[in-house]
């Protein structure tokens, strides 16, 4: 089961994340375990493998809105590189911040467990 | 009205989230919904159906620009095209600084950055947002026309004098447009169609004064005014107008009474501009065609004097204000001019404006209806001095007064005058009833009954005018009449214009034939007195021999009826 300390152990700015939800820990924490009940970083990857730009951004775009209103630093990080690369529609390598986004969300998922 | 106002104002106001990302929804939701009724849309295609459905309740959108299918670009787009979703304010939820612009020029009003790192900031920026475009709304509301969408006349006086501040030195116009029978069309064709007249007019002015720097309001339900810089001439620009207006209108024939007030010093209240142009577009009313009518100051000062007079003249009856005076008239058929009768004149004595002439007071009480009781006032005046030269010299002449157009409508009239007569124990022979050619030509048998009434009565009846009028001379030989009394425009040019005096000796002829005296009024001259002696003319009135005279002077002609020289 999350809680605030788990997260902050994670790395997350759980102070941000915390004021982004008006102090409230239960809905924060609620809101986090939402997050990680989709499958977007697995979508992502797809869409990649697929050389599907467009939609790779759709999806980094918003699981980044996501992960910073949440303050999910540690995930955030390789999403918002992602982000600003397809927002470009770069076509690059992204295997190594995909695998980087993975193990973080990995991380976060058995977390709440 | 107050309470209502108030309700409203403390009522919880309603947002529109739209994020396809549930966790941003909620996060922003639990930032708002301690203040405000959240709605919530996953994609822009929800959220224009809710928008549409809570367009009137709606208080702000909260949009996020980046989402599947329909995006939030696309959902302002079309807010904009659409007057009613319009109004709605948008806060654009972006990270992205260059997508700002993009916003901006699509009608967004604010931006919020992702994340929300400052929720109190939010909330005051939502609260502030709400405010303002509730009092664009309010003020735009009460700013222009709910039918026309032309300016409420307060806003227009307020634009007239800044205007006015900033080009002092310009001169303007005020214009009244108003159209005639507006109410008649709209029973003719229903209010719908009277409104499309309305907007049609004002859509032109909108278009066309806007061009030349002007503005236009509606004043009133089909009144418009508009203020604009002076141009010399505005025939073209309302015959557009016209041609507009009747490319809309059908089979309808529509006509504008316009009036124009050139205002050249600013320091002059602008609504009394708009006054004054008022006064001239009234003057056009009544008119099937359309009429432009620039205000001219002269004209309106008679009409305020005109109607000073007419609201005094209750009073001015009462106080004796009005003083009868005699014309005597002499018979010339004699060896020499003796005085036979007189034509009792008025003359308002005004304790303030001084001595005002029967041209100015009596065609305005003619149109007015006030005449009757001026031609009341006279006969019963004439009655009491004749009574009074009588009672003194044991003597006196008969008196002729004037019967106006609308006495002998009056179903009292042979009551009236009976009634003078008995009152001042005279006979029905003592007082002349003049009446005017032209009343004969309106309604001759009405006309012709009433004489031959008085007449049988006693009282003797003279053509007064003739030959200004349209006598048919079929008519004239059926008239129940006893003198004829030519127009005075034919004597004053006898000796200047021999057609004038072949006219005369026509006159005379006629009068001959039918067996009636023949009267010259306005004779001035010894001349003009010959002419006429020698035509055959039977009595003289006029300044050759007395002008008008008061009681007191004329009583003295009494003494001694003979003219002398």
């Amino acid at each position: 089961m999350l809680t605030i300390e788990k997260l902050k152990a994670f790395g997350a700015n759980t102070e941000e994340g915390l004021k982004r939800c008006v102090n409230k820990e239960d809905f924060y924490l609620r809101m986090v375990n939402k997050a990680l009940e989709g499958d977007q970083i697995e979508q992502l990857s797809s869409a990649l493998a697929e050389k599907n730009l467009d939609k790779a951004f759709e999806l980094a775009h918003t699981l980044k809105g996501v992960l910073a209103n949440l303050a999910l630093t540690p995930l955030l990080e390789p999403i918002n590189t992602m982000t600003e690369l397809l927002r470009s529609r770069t076509d690059t390598d992204y295997s190594a911040l995909l695998l980087q986004s993975q193990s973080k969300w990995t991380e976060l998922k058995k977390l709440a467990e | 009205m107050q309470d209502m106002f108030n309700k409203y104002l403390s009522l919880r106001r309603k947002i529109l989230v739209v994020d396809d990302e549930l966790i941003n929804r909620e996060v922003l939701g639990n930032i708002i919904n301690s203040d405000y009724d959240v709605l919530f849309a996953a994609d822009g295609d929800e959220a224009l159906k809710i928008i549409r459905k809570e367009e009137q309740t709606l208080s702000l959108i909260m949009l996020d620009l980046i989402m599947p299918h329909i995006d939030g670009y696309e959902v302002l787009r079309s807010m904009q095209n659409s007057p009613n979703l319009k109004r709605i304010p948008v806060i654009v939820l972006t990270a992205d600084k260059s997508a700002e612009i993009k916003s901006l020029e699509l009608g967004a009003a604010d931006f919020i950055s992702k994340p929300y790192d400052m929720p109190e900031v939010i909330l005051a920026r939502v609260r502030r947002l709400i405010q303002l475009a509730e009092s664009y709304a309010m003020l735009n509301r009460t700013e222009f026309d709910a039918l026309t969408g032309l300016y409420n006349i307060e806003f227009f006086w307020e634009y007239c004098s800044r205007y006015d501040i900033f080009f002092p030195h310009v001169q303007t116009d005020c214009i009244v447009i108003n159209i005639n029978k507006f109410h008649i069309l709209n029973e003719l064709h229903g209010r719908e169609y009277g409104d499309m007249i309305l907007k049609t007019i004002s859509s032109f002015l909108q278009n066309t004064v806007a061009k030349k720097d002007g503005f236009a309001c509606r004043r009133s339900d089909d009144t418009f005014y508009v203020y604009i810089p002076h141009q010399p001439d505005y025939e073209q620009m309302i015959s557009d107008l016209e041609s507009y207006i009747q490319s809309a209108a059908g089979n309808a024939r529509i006509s504008l009474r316009i009036g124009i007030y050139t205002r050249t010093d600013h320091s002059e209240p602008i609504n009394s501009g708009f006054e004054n142009a008022n006064t001239a577009c009234s003057r056009g009313r009544s008119s099937y065609k359309t009429v432009i009518t620039k205000y001219d100051n002269a004209l309106h000062e008679k009409e305020l004097y005109n109607e000073r007079l007419l609201q005094e003249t209750d009073k001015a009856l009462q106080e004796k204000q009005f003083r009868v005076c005699f014309q005597p008239k002499y018979k010339i058929t004699g060896a020499v001019p003796t005085l036979t009768s007189a034509e009792a004149l008025i003359r308002w004595q005004h304790p303030t404006l001084g001595m005002i002439s029967p041209g100015t007071f009596i065609p305005l009480f003619e149109e007015n209806g006030l005449i009757h009781k001026l031609d009341h006032y006279v006969w019963d005046e004439t009655a009491a001095n004749i009574r009074a030269w009588k009672d003194k010299y044991g003597t006196s002449v008969p008196v002729s007064v004037n019967v106006s157009r609308m006495d002998i409508y009056d179903p009292n009239l042979e009551q009236e005058l009976l009634g003078i007569v008995h009152a001042h124990n005279l006979t029905t022979s003592d007082l002349l009833l003049e009446v005017t050619e032209s009343a004969y030509t309106d309604n001759s048998k009405q006309i012709i009954r009433t004489v031959e009434a008085l007449r049988a009565d006693g009282f003797r009846v003279e053509m007064d005018d003739f030959g200004s009028g349209y006598s048919s001379l079929n008519m004239l030989s059926d008239l129940p009449i006893d003198a004829l009394k030519l127009d005075m425009g034919f004597v004053r040019n006898i000796c200047v214009n021999e057609k004038d005096m072949k006219m005369v000796n026509l006159m005379i002829d006629i009068a001959k034939y039918l067996e009636v005296s023949v009267i010259a009024e306005g004779v001035e001259t010894e001349e003009q007195y010959l002419r006429l002696r020698n035509a055959g003319c039977d009595i003289i009135q006029g300044y050759y021999f007395s002008k008008p005279l008061f009681p007191d002077d004329f009583e003295k002609l009494l003494v001694n009826k003979e003219w002398k020289c």
